[in-house]
Parts: C-alpha cells; sequence; structure tokens
C-alpha cells in the first residue's frame, strides 16, 4: 500500500512542502499535544508516532500561506481509518476565515476522503480552480467515524509553482 | 509583552448598586478596568482594549477594540447601573468584536466580570467555553459580588471547557476592605502568562493614581520645598506613632503573620476616614517612593552612624511637629494621609518586598552605635519588627538625612 502511495508523486508536479510560509501557518481548533507541524512537515509527517489531532470538536480549519504563487494539483491526506477525514472544503486566498465563515462562500473544492485516500491515495483537484494560489485554507469537517476527534497523519500538497513564467 | 486584543465585560446590572466592595461595587469594578487596560496598552504599545456592558438594555459594545488609553477612560464614564446581566451574549458579542479586530495578529482575550447571580446553566457556559477554545479565544473570569447558586462552580466548568494550555484564568474576589483593582493586580489577570507583570501592574497602579502632578501631596517640591519637606517629615512623625500604637496591641495576637495581615488587621480599628479619590493617588506614590529610598537608606545609615546628630534630629523632629500642629487643617490632612496610607500599604503587592527590606533594616539598626536608643522615634520603630513601621522607619533615616542636608 504505502509503495504505491509514495511513487505516486505527479508527473510533473513538485511536493509543495518547501514553499510554505511557516511563519503564518495557523491551525484553528487543534490539540496542544498534537499540532499541525506533525502533519506538515517533512520528517514530522512520516513519523507514525505523530500526528495532527482536533481539541474541542472534530473540526479543524488549516491555513496554509505560500511564499509564492502557486498551481496546486492534488493533495494527500493520510489519517487512521475510523478518526480520519472524511469532508474536505478548500478555499484560495482567504485569510484568517474563521468556523463561522466557511459556509459564506462557496469552496474551490469539496472532497470527501476515501479509505484509500486516507492511505495515501492522491486526491486531484479541480486544476482551473487552483491556479493563483497565495494562501490555501483546508477546513476538516468531518471525520470518517463520526468521532469527536478527527486525526490527520500527513498532509502533502503537490504543484508547481509559477517561477519559471514569472520574471 | 504578548500582542493581545481583549474585550472587557462589564457587568453593570442592579446587584453592582451593592456596597460590600468600596464604594460601591459598580465604582471598583470601573476602577479595576480602568487599571488593567493601563496594564494592557503599557505592556505592548500595540494591544488593543474594547468595552462592552452586558446589563442595561441589552449587551452594548462602548468601543472596539483599540489602543487610544484616553478613549476607553471616557467611555467608562457616565455608565448607567440597571437591568440583568446577560453572560452569554456578552461573550458571544465581545467574540465578534474580537473577530473583526484590525490586526489579525493579535491573539484573542476576553476578560469578564461576573459580579451578578448566573442564571445560566452549566451546559450553556461549557457549551460557549468549548466554542471560545475552537476559535483559540481565551477567557479571564473574575468571579465577584454574588455569591450563589453554585456560581462558582459554573464559572470553574467555564473556565474548564476554555482553557487550552492554561491562557484563561478564574479569580474569585470575596468582599473585603481591599479594593477590588488591588487584588487583582497580583494575579494572572494583570500579569498575564507569567511576563513579568508585576512591572506593568505597578506602573499601572501608578498610572492609574497618577491624577496627581506626581508628587507627593500635591506639592512641587521645585517651588515650595520647605513645605513639601515639612508635609513629610510630618507624615512620618504621625505614622510613627500611630503605627507603635497600633503594633503593640497586635504584636502578642499575631507575631507570625505576615505584616500585612497584622497591620491591616490592627487599621481597621484606627481606620476613621474612608477613602477618598486623591489619598490613595498620595498612598499608592509614597509607597512607590519607600522603595526608593530603601536605596537612600543606606546612605542615611552610614551618616548615622558617623555622627552623633540623632539627638540633633529628635529635636529637629519637635521643630516640625510644633510647626504642623500650628496649622490644624494641615494636620487633619496629614492624619487622614497617615491612616489611609497605613491601610493601604499592607495591602499593595509590594508588601514582601518591604518585608525583606525590613529584616534588613532591623539588623543594620541594632547594630549601630551612633543611633540614639532614646529617640522615641527609632524606640518606637525598633519595638515592632513587622507592618509599616519598617518602611516608616526608611523614611524617617531619610528624613535625618534630609536634615543633615539642611
Amino acid at each position: 500500500m504505502d509503495s504505491a502511495a509514495a511513487s505516486a508523486i505527479p508527473r510533473g508536479q513538485v511536493d509543495l512542502v518547501d514553499f510554505v510560509d511557516w511563519s503564518g501557518v495557523e491551525c484553528l481548533n487543534q490539540s496542544t499535544s498534537h499540532s499541525l507541524t506533525n502533519a506538515l512537515k517533512q520528517g514530522y509527517r512520516d513519523d507514525v508516532g505523530l500526528h495532527l489531532e482536533s481539541d474541542a470538536d472534530e473540526q479543524l480549519l488549516i491555513y496554509i500561506p505560500f511564499t509564492q504563487v502557486i498551481k496546486l494539483h492534488s493533495v494527500v491526506i493520510k489519517g487512521p481509518e475510523e478518526e480520519g477525514p472524511k469532508t474536505v472544503k478548500l478555499f484560495t486566498n482567504k485569510e484568517h476565515m474563521g468556523f463561522s465563515n466557511v459556509s459564506d462562500f462557496p469552496s474551490s473544492d469539496s472532497i470527501a476522503l476515501s479509505p484509500d485516500n486516507l492511505k495515501g491515495k492522491p486526491v486531484n483537484l479541480k486544476y482551473v480552480k487552483f491556479q493563483n494560489v497565495r494562501s490555501l485554507t483546508i477546513f476538516i469537517e468531518d471525520n470518517q467515524g463520526g468521532n469527536d476527534v478527527s486525526k490527520v497523519q500527513k498532509i502533502v500538497l503537490y504543484g508547481t509553482t509559477d517561477w519559471p513564467t514569472k520574471l | 509583552m504578548v500582542l493581545e486584543a481583549t474585550m472587557i465585560c462589564i457587568d453593570n446590572s442592579e446587584w453592582m448598586r451593592n456596597g460590600d466592595y468600596s464604594p460601591t461595587r459598580f465604582q471598583a469594578q470601573a476602577d479595576a478596568v480602568n487599571l488593567i487596560c493601563g496594564a494592557k496598552t503599557q505592556s505592548n504599545p500595540e494591544n488593543t482594549v474594547g468595552v462592552l456592558t452586558m446589563a442595561g438594555k441589552g449587551v452594548r459594545v462602548l468601543v472596539t477594540p483599540t489602543s487610544d488609553l484616553g478613549k476607553i477612560l471616557a467611555c467608562m464614564h457616565g455608565l448607567e447601573i440597571g437591568g440583568e446581566m446577560n453572560l452569554t451574549a456578552g461573550i458571544q458579542v465581545a467574540q465578534l468584536a474580537l473577530k473583526h479586530r484590525q490586526n489579525k495578529k493579535q491573539q484573542q482575550r476576553i476578560i469578564v466580570f461576573a459580579g451578578s447571580p448566573i442564571k445560566y446553566d452549566k451546559k450553556t457556559l461549557e457549551a460557549i467555553g468549548r466554542k471560545l477554545k475552537k476559535n483559540s479565544v481565551s477567557l479571564d473570569i473574575v468571579d465577584f459580588g454574588e455569591s450563589d447558586d453554585g456560581k462558582p462552580e459554573k464559572l470553574e466548568a467555564l473556565l474548564a471547557a476554555v482553557n487550552n494550555n492554561d491562557s484563561s484564568h478564574i479569580v474569585h474576589v470575596p468582599p473585603g476592605p481591599n479594593a477590588l483593582s488591588d487584588v487583582l493586580i497580583s494575579t494572572p489577570v494583570f500579569t498575564g502568562d507569567g511576563d513579568g507583570g508585576s512591572g506593568f501592574a505597578a506602573a499601572a497602579a501608578a498610572a492609574a493614581a497618577g491624577g496627581l502632578s506626581g508628587f507627593d501631596f500635591g506639592v512641587d517640591p521645585n517651588i515650595d520645598p520647605e513645605l513639601a519637606l515639612a508635609l513629610r517629615v510630618s507624615m512620618e512623625e504621625e505614622r510613627a506613632r500611630q503605627e507603635a500604637a497600633a503594633k503593640k496591641a497586635a504584636e502578642d495576637a499575631a507575631k507570625q503573620e505576615k505584616g500585612g495581615e497584622q497591620a491591616s488587621s490592627s487599621h481597621d480599628a484606627t481606620m476613621a476616614e474612608p477613602n477618598s479619590s486623591s489619598v490613595p493617588a498620595v498612598d499608592d506614590k509614597r509607597h512607590n517612593l519607600t522603595d526608593d529610598e530603601a536605596a537612600l537608606l543606606e546612605q542615611a545609615l552610614a551618616m548615622s552612624m558617623d555622627d552623633p546628630k540623632s539627638t540633633n534630629v529628635a529635636v529637629a523632629d519637635t521643630d516640625m511637629s510644633e510647626a504642623t500642629a500650628d496649622d490644624h487643617e494641615l494636620a487633619l490632612a496629614l492624619q487622614m494621609s497617615v491612616q489611609d496610607n497605613a491601610k493601604d500599604s499592607p495591602t499593595q503587592s509590594e508588601m514582601s518586598k518591604v518585608l525583606e527590606d525590613q529584616s534588613f533594616v532591623s539588623s543594620i539598626l541594632n547594630s549601630l552605635p551612633g543611633v540614639d536608643p532614646n529617640d522615641p522615634s527609632v524606640k518606637d520603630l525598633l519595638a515592632s519588627l513587622q507592618g509599616q513601621s519598617e518602611s516608616q522607619q526608611k523614611q524617617n533615616e531619610d528624613k535625618q538625612e534630609n536634615e543633615e542636608d539642611k
């Protein structure tokens, strides 16, 4: 299972973790001992013992700004079977969203994760909607088992940058 | 120095008319609010504070989060008491006000003054607490005034629901002679999460009390140095006498206790005058002076050792007393100040610092050959080792030094 996931870097895409602006990364409703870096940062995200966990309820709101404009192609979200995320909404270029305004405007893409995805199969996004992304907001609405706590093992973003074209 | 946006929720319900906190619950609350605003804006200039009232016709935002202290203080005027407090609505409106803060980098904090009974059940409060935690809003609760119907438990439950990593706090303030603001100064509400709060608190206390020009008695030593000196010396004399009398009475009962409690209990009896707004201002100034004088104390003691001037000082002391005795109004004003100061000082948070200095001072004084043991003021001071008599010793020494300077 893992080998399929590991070799599944889409052709022509790069892992965007290098372009994440870590000073602006925020996560609402995360548990203090299990924070976003466990799922996002290289090294941490591959450690099975470290994961991102929600706190007061099962929703999570993750805000990831980038150091430059990128195009997002696909994402990989890994998590445990029961507590892994199910409905995930993505918003582009919206700063400082809160749980109260996730329903104020339509998401750029909404994905329902299957157990395969949770094992590492990438989810292809509506590429046209993610052409000019400065920041990404990931809203995890609920989890597979309907539990009170959502857990995320790993989040990987695949895409390209504009670098060759922008001067 | 945490960058923070704070919303303060004031209880202006009918229960605030009660006078079990002096002068009224509402006034004590207002003083506390002023102090908090000062402390927050001082700790980080980019901090913003907003105020809203929870009772009256409904929740009303008086000022949205701003760093302009004047605006905040101005809006505290002319507030009317009435109605019932709506805690849940107040917190929700505060949360909304914070959400729309201008600087999104600021952390969100709500400070709630809960003085009236809480009619909501635990579940509702916990739900609100969870919502606050979800949006990473910290909550400080000041539980004062009415305490019934399981109010402390409800508030503790609310705090437990909100608390994330000890960023939220609750303070229960029982009614008593201590001002609400004084009690709050030493709590995490003021001191934040462990970043050197006492500096801000002291500065805030000075700022709040600094309606005067910043000098003792409102008299500018530059303009009228003799008058200022005379006033100060007489106050010290008066205080030494009063302190000695009170201390002897209370000494047997509570030798082991902290000087602060002892002094305040003894001074409850001697307290005749109500606290006026100007007097606490003077008292705060005096107490700040005390700390400065600790440094001067060394000099004074050295000089006392060198010359047998204590006898001259004793004579000078009487001269001073006579001078002020002529002016009855002045003496009366000083009396008031002395009593109030005697009451205020032990309740200051810097009591522990004074205590340390006291033991140091007493040991030094005992070893001084030059100090005249027959000097009545020195004798009185030596008799009582705790409480303000120590601070008075310092002031007496300082007075001696001033006398020598003259």
